[in-house]
């Protein structure tokens, strides 16, 4: 056989049998598995991190509200006896008190008197005590 | 029946059972063929011929009626059969060419095949083809599928289809005078 002509020869099956009965519950199996949705498949590994991250968000959770109301409680208490302290002890001076200010609490507690020199004259002028200053 | 009564005869919940159980009639067989042609074992194509009746069921609601069903159907059934192909490569560490290879040359064992020596002689003819080329001989030879119904189905050209049948025939030809 010198020549093939692949549309000339009687034309060649491509060979491949269906089983027999095979067409008879095909459409079955096809109804079958459009009526019943096929369950979402979630993997095991990420149901157990929801699992993990829940618990672990409970845990940081009663953690943190017992921890803040113990420390907040203890605070409130430890400024009370320290103000009982410093106002009942008579050992501290109020020079001590004022060594321990800094700047910025100076800087705080500084009243802006606002005095101008009318004020001043008046209050000098009306005060008896004006001579003994002068005097002195 | 028009094509479009018989699309909403598949969208209308009322009709949708009867008219799908008529889909499946008409295609179950011209489906089965063309997928059998790509994916080449029988076990295979089952997969991929109910994968595939699924998804037109699924998507049916996507369907615009801008392409015939005929072409929808065969366009979806035909990127199953590829994508299973490709997926079935990758889990054995091959390629789809290689898969197929070993299918065909395995013929003689495969009880859903009872193909004589010429038979068998073609599809090996046929493996060796580039991908394309081996559809389009396939579409054409084997299932009858005309150039303008098949240039719908693959979004190819008519031209470039001729030409690609044209080179698989000759490929082919040389095959077969070979001993």
């Amino acid at each position: 056989m010198n020549d093939f002509k692949i549309n000339s020869d009687h034309k060649i099956e491509s060979g491949f049998k269906i089983p027999e009965d095979y067409f008879e519950n095909f459409s079955e199996k096809v109804l079958l598995r459009i009526n019943k949705p096929e369950p979402k498949v979630v993997s095991i590994f990420y149901r157990r991190k929801t699992w993990i991250s829940s618990v672990a968000a409970i845990l940081v959770i009663s953690l943190s509200v017992t921890l803040y109301t113990k420390i907040a409680v203890k605070s409130s208490e430890e400024k009370l006896t320290l103000e009982n302290y410093i106002t009942n002890q008579s050992e501290i001076s109020q020079y001590d008190l004022v060594a321990l200010l800094d700047a910025k609490d100076i800087e705080k507690i500084k009243i802006d008197l606002k005095l101008d020199n009318k004020k001043i004259e008046e209050k000098l002028t009306n005060s008896s005590d004006i001579e003994n200053y002068l005097t002195e | 029946m028009e094509e479009k009564e018989f699309i909403q005869n598949l969208l209308n919940p009322k009709t949708q059972n009867v008219a799908f159980q008529k889909l499946l009639l008409d295609y179950q067989r011209p489906l089965y063929n063309h997928i059998r042609n790509i994916v080449l074992s029988h076990d295979d194509t089952d997969d991929v011929l109910q994968n595939t009746f699924v998804k037109v069921f699924q998507n049916l609601k996507n369907f615009k009626g801008e392409s015939k069903l005929f072409s929808w159907m065969y366009r979806i059934a035909t990127n199953e059969a590829i994508t299973f192909i490709n997926k079935k490569a990758k889990q054995n560490g091959t390629t789809s060419e290689i898969v197929k290879v070993k299918i065909i040359g395995n013929l003689e064992a495969d009880s859903h095949f009872d193909g004589d020596e010429i038979q068998i002689k073609l599809q090996k003819a046929i493996v060796n083809l580039p991908e394309k080329q081996q559809l389009v001989f396939k579409m054409r030879y084997f299932e009858e599928i005309k150039y303008e119904e098949m240039s719908t189905i693959l979004g190819t050209s008519v031209g470039a289809l001729k030409a690609s049948y044209h080179h698989a025939v000759k490929k082919i030809e040389i095959f077969m005078i070979k001993d």
